[in-house]
């Protein structure tokens, strides 16, 4: 009998390839030229970010656990890739997200809750309960009601026990976890990719030299590391790593995805670097004032 | 009906579409109330032409009493009953144009976004709605036929609370039926989405277990052969349910749906909720306790797949007698219904049960009966299998997949067809395997179960086997590894 995330919906239906993607977007930009034309928005990724602040910022105060907060960003994600943001308030699609995905993590908040931190850390919030109600409506519809989220936090307790990871490392490959939801990844690769990358660069990276702090030099270097502990498997100096190495080579772990999510995750360290809170909050105002979408 | 505030809102919302029965609604007279077409005359859209009143003396009549509602619900032009109170859809903070392929058609009959394209398979009266099949807290069941192909199905209505947006039950059912696909689970064909109310489509079942046992059972007892093959399928879907990591929670004979094929399929996924969570909506809501666990009538919440064992096992029961194996009243009668059966549980038979919220110290002391003169009708080895059901303790119940490879079950025909099948699907995909063939289940070192990442329903299994780290600010407990279960293990047979 098949385990689930084989049989899923997400695997079935939500996961793409890179190309897949931006085509799907491309025709969603075609089909909005002028809108894309008029309102320019910041890159993809750099509003990513705001929107994960964004709802971290809603979800603090009512005590939301970080399981539903990434289901709300997957939610956000996928619901983007078939309707253009510009025809959306952003701050109803999150808000919105984050409240089904509560919902469906099983930690359910009320509606009047939800609006009420949406009105506190938008301007360009709407007024009224029934708004969530109806765009509820809309994202159940645009995932076909698949609703259900396969996450890499429960691959990476799998993978703690296997390799003994210390606390620093686990913590800092849950940030990195945490990290992936800015990125496309969650549409491109299984969860189980996405936690055995974490885990790599968290043992590679060494916390307890580094800090928490994850820089895209240190993502850099890491790369190196697992590319010359690929070539030369035979060096005993890094035991970790090399442990690691050749328990990823006995297994038939997709490398090229890992490699990928890694590279993935570097440019979104480096592109962070640029990130300001204040060009993706006027451009995204910019655009739901103009058009009154916030009424 | 308010007619200005529908017009309003149709203005408001509609600027683009007019479909033809709206159109009217402007230019309608003004009104003399009239009752509103019903569900039931909806039914017949067609017999009021053919009814020998006079056109004139009809019209005459249709003068006096109309109103926009009455209009647009007239069963002439739809077989959609009309709506309690009309809501507004889609507002304009939020447009979508194209829903191609949803499979959720939002239609708004008060007017609001046209949707460019529908399929009409997916319109509610592309169905024809028959008699009512039930009755639950947040849905009513009708048998339908759809229009096209005659096809019958099960039209599940919810209704829509706008305090609450959709009901997170109806949200966890419908997400959970779109990945359980399974024979012994019964298939969801569709979702459509109303202004007030959601419609799932479900495969038709004749009748419920409860209902089967009533109308073919001697005094609701079934016969042999029938109950092994039940009990198999159910335990079929269970296992599923459970590789999927999928708790149940809700078994009992009313959500197993019967077809006239003598196939059983597990229903109402969704119903059962978690507790501990509020859902305020259905507070009054009484769920039966007849084939609720023992450890979960004493308040844990760690429990785990093995609560559906145990309905199983009551199941299992009530299906050679015909009446409940633990008819309790109230939590403490159910759990001393049990207790009188399979005796009073103590530390010493079930380590860590003086822990449980519930127990009490003074739990009346009752000896283990012997079930076999409880349940004369059950063979030597069918009891076996009902006993490692209805353990006590969760960890010594058997699990699902277990209990299918139960000797009991070794001259059931379909039985013997399923180990076939697997048998041929295993050495297919070793052989797929040695050909190279393309990587459709990747390997993963530890095999599937190790990563599938799966879907537990539950929010229970919060217990304390995480690692302190994995507090409220990394991640909650939520999916938690599978429960080790015994292995299925028959000694003496």
């Amino acid at each position: 009998m098949a385990a689930s995330y084989w049989e899923s919906t997400q695997r079935k239906f939500w996961t793409f390839t890179k190309q897949q993607l931006s085509l799907e977007r491309k025709k969603l930009e075609e089909s909005e030229r002028n809108l894309v034309n008029m309102y320019p928005l910041p890159d993809r990724r750099l509003v990513s970010i705001y929107y994960s602040h964004q709802l971290s910022k809603m979800a603090r105060p009512l005590g939301i656990r970080q399981q539903a907060l990434a289901t709300a960003q997957v939610y956000v994600r996928r619901f983007y890739t078939k309707v253009e943001v510009r025809r959306t308030n952003p701050a109803l699609v999150l808000a919105t997200a984050l409240y089904l995905a509560c919902k469906m993590e099983e930690c359910p908040q009320h509606i009047r809750m939800i609006l009420a931190e949406a009105r506190h850390c938008w301007d360009t919030a709407f007024n009224d309960i029934s708004k969530i109600g109806e765009c509820e409506f809309t994202l159940i519809s645009e995932m076909n009601s698949q609703l259900i989220i396969h996450h890499p936090y429960r691959s990476l307790a799998e993978l703690q026990n296997q390799f003994q990871l210390t606390q620093e490392e686990n913590t800092l490959a849950w940030s990195i976890i945490n990290d992936h939801y800015l990125t496309d990844l969650p549409l491109l690769h299984a969860p189980h990719i996405i936690a055995i990358t974490a885990m790599f660069l968290a043992v590679v990276l060494k916390p307890t030299q580094g800090g928490l702090q994850v820089h895209a030099a240190g993502v850099t270097n890491a790369l190196q590391a697992l590319g010359n502990a690929r070539n030369a498997a035979g060096q005993g100096t890094q035991n970790r790593v090399q442990k690691l190495v050749d328990w990823l080579a006995e297994s038939s772990v997709d490398m090229e995805a890992v490699v990928e999510c890694t590279q993935e995750l570097i440019s979104l360290y480096e592109i962070w670097e640029s990130y300001t809170d204040k060009t993706c909050k006027d451009q995204i105002a910019k655009f739901v004032k103009a058009r009154g979408l916030d009424k | 009906m308010d007619l200005a505030k529908t017009t309003k809102s149709r203005n408001a919302r509609a600027a683009r579409n007019s479909p033809s029965i709206g159109s009217e609604s402007p230019r309608c007279p003004p009104i003399v109330k009239t009752a509103q077409p019903t569900s039931s005359s909806a039914e017949q859209p067609r017999s009021s032409t053919s009814t020998p009143t006079p056109p004139s003396a009809r019209l005459a009549i249709a003068n006096q009493l109309t109103t926009a509602s009455a209009i647009l619900w007239d069963p002439k032009h739809t077989s959609r009953p009309p709506p309690g109170k009309l809501k507004p859809t889609h507002a304009g903070t939020l447009s979508v144009a194209n829903r191609t392929d949803s499979s959720i058609s939002v239609r708004n009959l008060g007017g609001g976004q046209a949707i460019p394209v529908m399929d009409n398979r997916r319109h509610p009266s592309s169905f024809q709605q028959l008699e009512k099949l039930g009755e639950g807290t947040y849905a009513t069941v009708f048998k339908g036929r759809n229009r096209q192909t005659g096809e019958l199905v099960a039209l599940k209505e919810i209704h829509l609370d706008s305090e609450e947006g959709t009901p997170s039950t109806a949200i966890r059912e419908i997400s959970l039926m779109k990945e359980l696909k399974h024979e012994n689970i019964v298939l969801l064909h569709d979702v459509i989405h109303t202004e007030n109310k959601l419609m799932l489509v479900f495969e038709f079942m004749d009748k419920d277990l409860k209902r089967y046992m009533d109308s073919r059972g001697d005094r609701g007892a079934l016969d042999p052969p029938t109950i092994k093959s039940f009990m198999y399928q159910l335990l079929r879907g269970i296992a599923f349910c459970h590789d999927n990591r999928v708790l149940h929670r809700d078994l009992k004979p009313q959500n197993l749906l019967i077809n006239n094929r003598g196939q059983l399929k597990l229903a109402d996924f969704g119903l059962a909720r978690a507790f501990g969570i509020p859902v305020n909506t259905f507070s009054n809501e009484v769920v039966t306790l007849w084939y609720r666990a023992p450890d979960v009538l004493l308040g844990s919440r760690t429990y785990n797949t093995s609560i559906d064992i145990w309905s199983a096992g009551c199941i299992m029961a009530e299906m050679y007698t015909g009446r409940p194996l633990f008819p309790g009243t109230t939590n403490e009668d159910q759990l001393q219904k049990i207790f009188r059966l399979m005796g009073t549980p103590s530390e010493r038979s079930w380590p860590g049960i003086s822990q449980l919220p519930e127990y009490k110290a003074n739990f009346p002391v009752f000896a283990t009966q012997d079930l076999r003169l409880i349940l004369p009708q059950v063979d030597q080895v069918g009891l076996n299998l009902l006993n490692s059901m209805l353990q006590l303790r969760p960890e010594m119940r058997v699990s699902a997949s277990a209990a299918l490879n139960h000797p009991w079950f070794n001259d059931l025909p379909q039985k013997q067809q399923h180990s076939a099948q697997a048998m041929a699907n295993a050495q297919a995909q070793a052989h797929s395997a040695q050909m190279g063939g393309y990587h459709q289940v990747p390997q993963v070192p530890f095999g599937n179960e190790y990563f599938d990442g799966s879907y537990v329903t539950d929010a229970i299994q919060q217990n304390g086997s995480w690692p302190s780290f994995f507090d409220d600010t990394y991640c909650d407990g939520y999916y938690v590894t599978g429960p080790t279960q015994p292995t299925g293990h028959w000694p003496f047979l």
